[in-house]
């Protein structure tokens, strides 16, 4: 590898951890943004999913349902109500939003049997990346 | 099988990975027929995309045969001729009901990386590293399609398997570029760069009626196809000065529609490609955007830039005075394939687009690195390697 190749796959991987140091770094503070979703189906139609998709969070989080604007459908707000992990917040809301406008959600493809050193690094983070992020 | 492998930098090989399976119900299993290299696929490669794994299954311009579809797929059954898009979406959110495809909230497995980077996620591509997904590529014998209804569309009768396959990914990528660039009857149209896509944007100019398309490289051989297959005019930036070519064909105004379809590795003869070079290195530029730069300089008042070619960071000297000043719309996308798929597949049977030009050299995948070091160099008159399964 070049220089200029180690240089690019150092700085993709010290962004990945970015990724996973601001997730460990984000602890649920009362004063936190809820994570919050928009799904392209009507309000009704999520509020009627909502116990039998997220079941397993029952009494742990609370599910707001509000119309979003114009076209967009139903905005899905997360709040945790108990000790929820951030990751997990995240993940609900998007997965049921999956669910409830393409069928299902889709699974990664098997991972390369030898990602190498930098590759494994990569693989800390995407094993955490469907809950991790902004929304 | 066989698959060709992304194992570090500029570093492609061969290897035995296992058989993709069905993981979803939506999802169908496609044994490929051909696959192609593109221009991304350099980007990825050089690390510009710095998110891919030893060992990940490379390409994402392809057709084939289905052989075996899950329980939700409805259109495909197998035995199909499809050609596939290179973004996979899921045809029902809000991005793909507004037909713009590749931003599909659904497909992107890994949301987080692009989150951070760009502020929110875009669809998930095949073989276009963990930030975009993490889907199998498709140089390899076969490969999983997932939501298939929406992801890969039957090729008409009349179509050949080679000019099919243009339909996924160069195809809708250039005429997206021109379509949604605003080109309008009459219109003079500069495209950078006589790559697959910068060729398939100057012909969808031209079917959109663009009265004249100038083409804009420095490899000759590429501009002399661009000019054999659909008549358009050149500037070969290396013995010309782009800009005053342009003033002068446009008679003093500029290009009405501006079309890059370079990229971030862009190249250039003057003193600014030393300067993003040494800044890309040191890491204070992520990408090259001489092209982009070019274009927006060029462009006439009140006209269109749109970039096509793909950039993944940040950039600087970026002409937002002349963009401001002289009343630009720039625009750009990862190509919105499936809005654009079927209608050029019925322009390729109609015999309006003729795409199997670019397949200049075709190949078993035995002899992947080779094509993908063809490509890269523009050696040999490559335009496209074409792997054949
Ligand atoms: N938006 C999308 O969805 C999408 C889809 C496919 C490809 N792309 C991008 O489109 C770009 C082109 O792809 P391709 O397959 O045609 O690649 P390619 O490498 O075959 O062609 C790029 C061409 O640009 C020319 N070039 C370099 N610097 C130039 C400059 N300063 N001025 C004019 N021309 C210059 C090169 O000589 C080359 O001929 C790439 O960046 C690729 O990543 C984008
Ligand atoms: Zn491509
Ligand atoms: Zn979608």
């Amino acid at each position: 590898m070049n220089t200029a190749g180690k240089a690019a796959v150092t700085a993709g991987v010290v962004a990945a951890y970015a990724v996973v140091r601001r997730r460990r770094a984000a602890a649920v503070q009362p004063s936190d943004r809820w994570p919050v979703v928009t799904v392209s189906r009507a309000p009704e139609e999520v509020r009627a999913s909502l116990p039998e998709d997220l079941a397993h969070l029952h009494g742990q989080v609370e599910f707001q349902v509000r119309p979003a604007t114009g076209d967009k459908g139903t905005e899905l707000v997360a709040k945790a109500s108990g000790d929820v992990p951030r990751h997990e917040l995240r993940l609900a809301p998007r997965r049921m939003k999956a669910v409830l406008e393409a069928g299902e959600v889709v699974r990664p493809d098997v991972a390369p049997t030898h990602p190498g050193p930098m590759g494994k690094a990569l693989q800390l983070v995407t094993s955490r990346a469907g809950g991790g992020g902004r929304l | 099988m066989k698959a060709l492998c992304g194992e570090g930098i500029n570093d492609v090989r061969v290897q035995d990975v296992p058989d993709p399976q069905l993981l979803n119900d939506q999802d169908m299993i496609l044994k490929v027929r051909l696959s192609t290299v593109c221009g991304s696929d350099l980007h990825l490669l050089t690390g510009h995309i710095p998110f891919m794994q030893a060992g990940d299954v490379i390409g994402h311009e392809f057709m084939g045969e289905v052989v075996e579809v899950g329980p939700g797929v409805t259109k495909h059954r197998p035995g199909d001729r499809v050609v596939v898009c290179s973004f996979i979406v899921c045809g029902r959110c809000w991005y793909c009901r507004n037909e713009l495809y590749s931003l599909c909230d659904n497909t992107n497995t890994n949301p987080a990386i692009t989150q951070h980077l760009w502020g929110s996620d875009p669809g998930g591509i095949f073989g276009y590293s963990h930030a975009m997904g993490g889907f199998r590529g498709s140089h390899a014998e076969y490969v999983r399609v997932p939501f298939a209804d929406h992801t890969a569309f039957q090729i008409p009768e009349a179509v050949d398997d080679m000019s099919a396959l243009f339909a996924s990914d160069s195809g809708p990528t250039g005429w997206m570029g021109a379509d949604l660039g605003g080109v309008q009857r009459g219109d003079v149209v500069a495209v950078w760069g006589a790559g697959a896509v910068g060729q398939m944007a100057a012909r969808a100019a031209q079917l959109l009626g663009a009265e004249r398309v100038i083409v804009i490289d420095r490899f000759d051989y590429r501009l002399r196809q661009a000019e054999l297959a659909f008549g358009v005019e050149t500037i070969n930036y290396a013995n010309d000065q782009v800009g005053d070519a342009l003033l002068e064909t446009t008679g003093g105004r500029g290009p009405d529609v501006c079309i890059e379809a370079v990229g971030c590795e862009a190249h250039s003869t003057g003193p600014q490609y030393v300067y993003d070079q040494v800044k890309s290195k040191l890491k204070l530029e992520m990408d090259r955007p001489i092209a982009v730069r070019e274009a927006i300089y060029n462009c006439r008042k009140g006209g269109s830039v749109f970039v096509l070619g793909v950039f993944t960071g940040v950039v600087d000297m970026f002409p937002l005075g002349a963009l401001m000043n002289k009343g630009l719309t720039v625009r750009g996308a990862q190509q919105h394939g499936q809005r654009y798929i079927p209608m050029l597949l019925d322009r390729i049977a109609s015999g309006e687009l003729v795409t199997d030009h670019l397949a200049t050299h075709v190949m078993p995948l035995s002899e992947g690195a080779r094509g993908y070091e063809l490509f890269k160099k523009k050696e040999d008159d490559c335009l496209r390697s074409v792997f054949r399964f």
